[in-house]
Formats: C-alpha cells, structure tokens, sequence
C-alpha cells in the first residue's frame, strides 16, 4: 500500500481538474444539513461534514430506479453505468455500501446495482466532525470497512491519502503527490483512532450477545408493544438507513400508452402494508399487520437475522435513523440497551 | 479503528464463505421478464382463469413442483404464482390466477394469442428426492390445489417411483372446486386414491360434505406418510392435528406458503419470514422448519 501526502491546495486543485472529466458525488451543505451531490468544483465539498441526510447508497441504488423498460415489442434492462468518484465517504458509510454489496451480491447477483458499483470508485475521508447521535465508536467494531479504494485523513497542515486497491491507484496515478511520511502516516491513524472515542452515544454491548438477546426477546410482546407505542410507521428510519435496502416495484406507461418502464422504488418494511397480500373481495391479509411487529423486524434484521452474514449487525451506528424519528423512538441505542437490561 | 489497510483478503474470503457468495459475471439483469405465449385458456370459476403457455423463444421451462414464477403484463407488474403443471409435461406449462387486485386482473384479461411475461421458476419446490419410493398424501385445500397440481401430475407420471399416492381436495363449495377433468381422472385412477369434499353442499352435490379434515377418517394412513399442505393458512392448525393423531412427523410434512413477493430473488424484502426469504428459501418449507419461524403461520 502506498500513502501520499497532501496539502489543501493539492486536493483542491485534484478535485477541479477530476471534475471537469469524470462525474464526482461527494458531502456538499444543503440548508445548514449535508447531501451527497454531483460536484462541479472543489469549493463546494465539505470534508468537515458530521453526517449527510442520506447515505451514499442511493449512487448505487437510487430512491427510484429504472429496471426495465418495454414497448410494444420489446422489453429490455436498464443497466446503464457511469464511471463515478464517490468522494469522502465516512468508514461507518463504507461498512453500510459494504454490507449492501454483500447482501446484492449473494444468492441471485443484482447486476442494476452491482454494475454502477464497480464502476465507481470511492474515497473515504477521516470523520472531522461528529453528529450529536452517533454511535459507530461502539457498534460492530468486529466489522471493518473494506469497500473503499484511498482513504483521506484530515492530519495538521494537509491530508494523508492511502492507497487501498488498484483502482484507488489508477486515479490518484497522475495526480502527482509526494509520497507521505511513516510520521505522517503514524498521526493519520492516530487521529482515526482517537475519532472513535467521540460519539456521545455508546452501544457498551458486544454484537454476540445483542443478537442473542434480541433473537431471545421476539415473544416478549409487551416489550415490542412498548417500545414502539409512538410509531407512525412512516418508514422515516429505513428511509435514512445506509443497510436498508428493500424495495417496491411499480409500472409507468409513457403518454402513448403503449411503452413505459417498470421501476423499483426504496420501501420501508416500517410501513403499515409493507407484507399485506391482496385478497378476494377487496380485502387484505397482512402478516405485519401491528407497527409493533414491523418495528420488532427492523431490530431482529438489524441486529439478529443479518449477524452471520455480515459478521456483526446491519447496523453502521451512523444515527441517522435516531435523528429522522419523529416519535424519537428509533435509536439503536436506546432500543437495544432497553432490550439487554431487560430481566430475562 | 482499524485503519482501511488493516481489512485483509482473508476477512474477504471469510464474508464470501458466510454469504456462500461467489463472484458472478452475469451480466444480465434480474428483471428482465421473458415472454410466454398463452396457448390456451379456460375459466374454472367466476375469478379464477387457467392458463397454458409456451415460452415465445421456443425453450423448455426448467423447473421443479412448487417453485413460482413471477407472472405480469408489461404496464401493470407482476405477482408470484406456483406453477400448476409437472415438468414431465414438457412443452407446456400452465398457470392458474386468480382475479383480486390490479395486476392479476390485467392478467386475466389476456386471452389465447396474447402473451404473458414470466420470470422464473423462482425459489424452492418440493424436494422430489426425498419424497422419491415414500407413500404421499396431498392436502389441498381451495386454490391450494393450483401449486399442488405440479407435484400430483408429477407423481402421476412417474408412478412407479413413489409409494401410496393419497390426495384430499377440499373447496368452500361446488362452484369452488378446480380443475373437473383433472378430478374425474384421479377419481377413476387406480394409482390414485381421491378424495373431495365441499364444506357447504348444493342441491345438486351427492359427494363428501364437511371441511378437509373430515376426509381423514374415510382412509387410513401410516406415520411413515410424507404430506403436502396447501391452502388457507386457517386449514394448516387443523389440518396438524389430524397429522399429529397420526404421529406423522413434522419433518415429513411440506407446507407451500404464500407471502407478497415483489423480485422473486431474495432482496426486496417483503416476503420475508422471519429471516428466510419466502421467495429463495420456499414457498416450500417442511413444517419442521416453519414452526420455528414464528411470523410463518
């Protein structure tokens, strides 16, 4: 692996020249929050950002994407990538592009979202700030990031840039950076790790015996009944999750009523008729019918059913699902500590 | 923190060993449906239309008794529904659908000519290896006859290769009952042993009155039995009871359940029971492994 070291002016004039060829999605200010957005200049990223509103999941897997189009002969896939940097991704935000490449990976490889996957390329940024709900210092810290290709961290006088994967090296491969110090490089991770121990809030549970407990706590009705009483089941926290990644699927016609599309859309399994089948007569069966149930499968994904296959929760401890509730009943933190000090 | 460098291949290998993931190079969308020809209709009750199709590029349909397809008309989506013919019936395949919301009455108003677009087959069906020289009862109750059908023409075909072949059918009433040539056929098949009953009789109806468990005492079965149970999930608790009395074990029992099922491909989530994937971990389950599932039944 190599490191370079950079300073201010050396990114900014990377970024400008990056841009002005190659599409670049990175942590800009939108009314006093943060989004990840198309970039046209250097001027417009903020490295300083604590959390953005959405992850960066949706470079890959929009909030509406196109799966197939069809007319009156044909049908055909929308697959249809564009060379990407997604820059400045947080480490608790490359864990969660992480965990969704996995889970569109196994089995049956989705190739509408792996195929913009490979075609971009990510470089993670040091956390200079950290959001009042946070708590990726003490969750799934048995889960390290790895889909990322450079990591940029914020050190005294500049940046220190390592190099992780081949295609990370092929866009830095030009940029003509001096290489950085083992001082440099020692002070790069000094200040990651301090970074960990920030967050105000802590999860002080190992992953294990969180998924233990809440897979034991599934018959404890009065306990999902209380701890989701205020849920407007507005699907808010899966919304703003980076691991949440189901969806609904829905047909357009085109106004010549005989071509159209066949899009899929983020869903939220918080949402009342989420698992609700169509029956005769108009009606409906739903086997989630009490947002109690609903809410009760989010944290069984989260932190029981996912475990094996990621190593660790579905759970990246980004907070944004605390700070979208708007019954503030969402948080990880105050759920799972709820479940783990309950008298079994 | 680990710093990014610190994330090993090996800790790759270990995430590609949990998922069972392998690279694949496919680079072909999950949701392209294919085109299938409808060769043949028929209207087996008021909502209910049968159908018989042909893949338009002229291909066999590979698949196993159980297994679904996703079914659509292009413009109005599409549903999951079992396969309703044996893949022993090569050339064809056929499909039963029931008209109860948006996109399955668009399917039904599609008429022999037409076509419609299917991926699949979809997930799990029966495992035929296991029930391979076993004796089989089918329990099918209403529109749960339609996925079973797969298995029983299955089963027919290939005679020889299984024990007892018991089928109960049961339906609200007459009018309800599917598939009337098929039913004439089992009933005067000796490799067959049929039994239907309706839970409301008409004037006209001479046969077996009473819901489906009632045809348990007109035959006797042994614990060794493998079962098949499809229909309304408010038949399986009963139907249960009777297999229990039996002391037929509840790894021989297969369950074929129903749950929405948007992809088909174990990602969009909202068939998911528990933690299985209804549509890449079933529809066919034993009910050894459903009755840990506690969102199954």
């Amino acid at each position: 692996m190599s490191a370079f070291f950079l300073k201010e002016r050396d990114l900014v004039a990377f970024l400008n020249k990056l841009a002005k060829t190659t599409r670049v999605v990175a942590p800009v200010a939108k009314r006093g929050r943060f989004v990840f957005a198309e970039i046209g200049s250097a001027a417009e990223v903020r490295l300083d950002y604590d959390v953005t509103i959405l992850p960066p999941k949706k470079v890959f897997f929009p909030p509406a994407q196109r799966i197939v189009t069809f007319d009156a002969e044909s049908v055909s896939d929308c697959i249809d990538p564009v060379e990407t940097v997604l820059f400045g991704v947080h480490f608790y935000d490359v864990k969660g592009i992480d965990m969704t490449d996995l889970l569109f990976r196994e089995r049956n490889a989705d190739r509408d979202y792996l195929a913009q996957r490979e075609a971009t390329t990510i470089v993670a940024s040091s956390v200079q700030s950290v959001s009042p709900r946070a708590f990726w210092g003490s969750i799934g810290s048995s889960v390290k990031p790895k889909g990322h290709d450079a990591f940029l961290t914020k050190v005294d006088g500049g940046y220190v840039l390592e190099i992780v994967t081949d295609k990370g090296t092929a866009l830095f491969a030009k940029a003509g950076f001096r290489e950085a110090t083992s001082e440099e490089i020692a002070a790069a991770k000094r200040a990651n790790a301090d970074r960990m121990t920030e967050c105000a809030e802590t999860l002080p549970y190992d992953s294990d015996a969180v998924a233990a407990k809440v897979r034991d706590a599934f018959s404890d009705e009065a306990l999902w009944d209380e701890l989701s009483n205020d849920c407007f089941s507005c699907g808010s926290c899966n919304t703003v999750c980076p691991t949440c990644y189901c969806f609904d699927v829905r047909d357009a016609w085109n106004l010549d009523q005989t071509s159209g599309t066949r899009t899929r859309y983020w869903d939220a399994c918080l949402t009342r008729e989420f698992a609700a089948i169509t029956q005769p007569g108009g009606h409906s069966e739903n086997f989630r019918a009490h947002h109690s149930a609903r809410f009760r499968h989010r944290f069984m994904r989260k932190a029981a059913y996912l475990n094996d296959k990621l190593g660790g929760p579905a759970c990246t401890g980004c907070g944004r699902c605390s700070a979208a509730c708007t019954a503030d009943i969402a948080d990880p933190v105050r759920v799972i500590t709820a479940i783990m000090e309950r008298a079994s | 923190m680990s710093t990014p460098a610190e994330v090993t291949a090996a800790a790759e290998h270990a995430a590609a060993e949990r998922t069972g993931c392998t690279c694949d190079n496919s680079h072909e969308s999950l949701f392209v449906p294919r085109e299938a020809k409808i060769l043949h209709t028929a209207q087996p009750t008021a909502t209910e239309k049968h159908f018989t199709l042909q893949l338009a590029d002229g291909e066999q349909l590979d698949f196993t008794p159980g297994q679904i397809l996703e079914v659509g008309v292009m413009g109005f989506g599409e549903i999951p529904i079992g396969l309703a013919s044996s893949p022993t019936r090569k050339y064809t395949f056929e499909i039963v659908v029931r008209s109860v919301g948006r996109v399955s009455t668009a399917i039904n108003k599609q008429e022999v000519g037409d076509s419609l677009w299917i991926r699949g087959p979809l997930g799990h069906g029966f495992d035929m290896d296991a029930l391979h020289g076993e004796d089989v009862l089918v329990v099918a109750g209403g529109i749960g006859l339609c996925p079973t059908r797969s298995l029983i023409q299955y089963i027919a075909d290939r005679r020889e290769d299984f024990g007892r072949f018991v089928l109960f059918y049961g339906a609200r009433d007459p009018l309800q009952l599917l598939f009337p040539e098929d039913r004439a056929v089992w009933r005067a098949s000796h490799g067959i042993e049929y039994h239907e009953t309706v839970d409301r009789a008409s004037v006209h109806w001479s046969g077996h009155v009473g819901n489906i468990t009632t045809l348990f005492k007109t035959t006797s079965l042994t614990p060794e039995t493998r079962v098949i149970i499809c229909g309304p999930p408010v038949m399986f608790q009963f139907v249960l009871r009777e297999l229990d009395s039996l002391g037929i074990s509840r790894e021989n029992i297969y369950v074929d359940l129903e749950r929405r099922m948007k992809c088909g491909v174990g990602k969009c989530g909202h068939c998911q029971i528990n933690d299985k994937y209804c549509c890449v971990d079933g529809p066919v389950f034993t009910f050894a492994e459903i009755q840990a599932l506690e969102e199954a039944i």
